[in-house]
């Protein structure tokens, strides 16, 4: 069982993501971000659910590892929706909404058929290790996608403070994450000091969203100058 | 060729280049788990069974120590 440093670091996002709905409820973005929201109140129960689990089962139930990945599978797919309701956004000026449906959906079941492909050699709990290997993949996807959308904001010149605030954020989550991994790997001597970081930048996302919803107008705009300046 | 067709082709190059990341990414690796529960030793996977590929990633999801694999 954890002890009490591992609950406070497991915790310590739980009231940034109560604060992020709250505020997103404040300034009416609830529904105009639903996905990113759904994501936040998603990844809440998740935290909650496990709690319950852990404390009813312990670690090393089946029950616990089961519901463990499936709600992180589920997440993952919430993160996915809200990247692709991002790109949505971000693309709407140019009516291209109906190009990012198929995209997405593209991506999905290609994604989808490639972690079937990868684990259809399993005998054994054949569904447990395609919702784990298709949790991973669109894991990657969504990387993939994030630094997309950040190359097409540069690009397109975006204006839209709040949605450029998000996506940003966005890319600075995935990015924190793929760096923590980098640094495991090329020092697996400091695993322990690195077993810290991953709940420290889970607190990243809730935050950066949070600001965005409360200090950052819908009708603000950057000057995109400040932001970077391409070539057209 | 068609925009939907262009479409469908730009988010297969996106799978492609997303799957060839994961693998460059596990490769290189040893497949620890940052979010290994208490730093012990990482469960094995149900890759490990014969030519699996991949190890758990490191990102995962909200909070909770990562448990042991169901398949044990």
């Amino acid at each position: 069982m954890p002890g009490p440093f591992e609950y406070i670091l497991w915790f310590l996002c739980t009231p940034f993501e109560v604060a992020a709905l709250v505020c997103a409820l404040r300034k009416k973005a609830l529904k105009r971000y639903f996905f990113l929201n759904l994501y936040i109140a998603a990844s809440l129960i998740a935290s909650l659910g496990r709690l319950q689990i852990l404390h009813s089962y312990g670690l090393r139930s089946n029950e616990y590892a089961y519901f463990y990945f499936y709600s992180d599978a589920l997440l993952t797919i919430c993160l996915y929706f809200a990247l692709i309701s991002l790109y949505s956004y971000v693309f709407t000026e140019m009516k291209a909404e109906k190009y990012v449906s198929l995209a997405a959906t593209v991506l999905l079941v290609g994604t989808a058929i490639f972690s079937y492909a990868v684990v259809q050699q399993s005998s054994t709990k054949l569904v447990t290790h395609f919702v784990i290997e298709l949790s991973q993949n669109l894991y990657f996807v969504g990387l993939v996608l994030t630094y997309i959308l950040w190359a097409s904001i540069l690009k397109l010149r975006e204006t839209r403070t709040r949605l450029i605030q998000l996506v940003l954020s966005l890319g600075v989550y995935f990015s924190l994450f793929a760096a923590t991994y980098a640094l495991g790997n090329l020092y697996p001597s400091m695993g322990s000091v690195l077993q810290v970081l991953p709940p420290l930048i889970a607190c990243f996302l809730p935050i950066a969203w949070g600001y965005a919803f409360w200090h950052l107008a819908e009708e603000a705009r950057i000057v995109p100058a400040r932001l970077a300046v391409v070539p057209r | 060729m068609s925009r939907k067709l262009t479409v469908i082709l730009l988010a297969m190059l996106v799978l492609v280049g997303a799957m060839s990341l994961k693998t460059a990414a596990v490769t290189h690796g040893d497949g620890a788990v940052i979010m290994a529960n208490g730093g012990g030793p990482v469960p094995p996977g149900p890759w490990k069974n014969g030519g699996g590929p991949v190890p758990p990633g490191p990102w995962k999801n909200g909070g909770g120590p990562v448990p042991p694999g169901p398949w044990k």
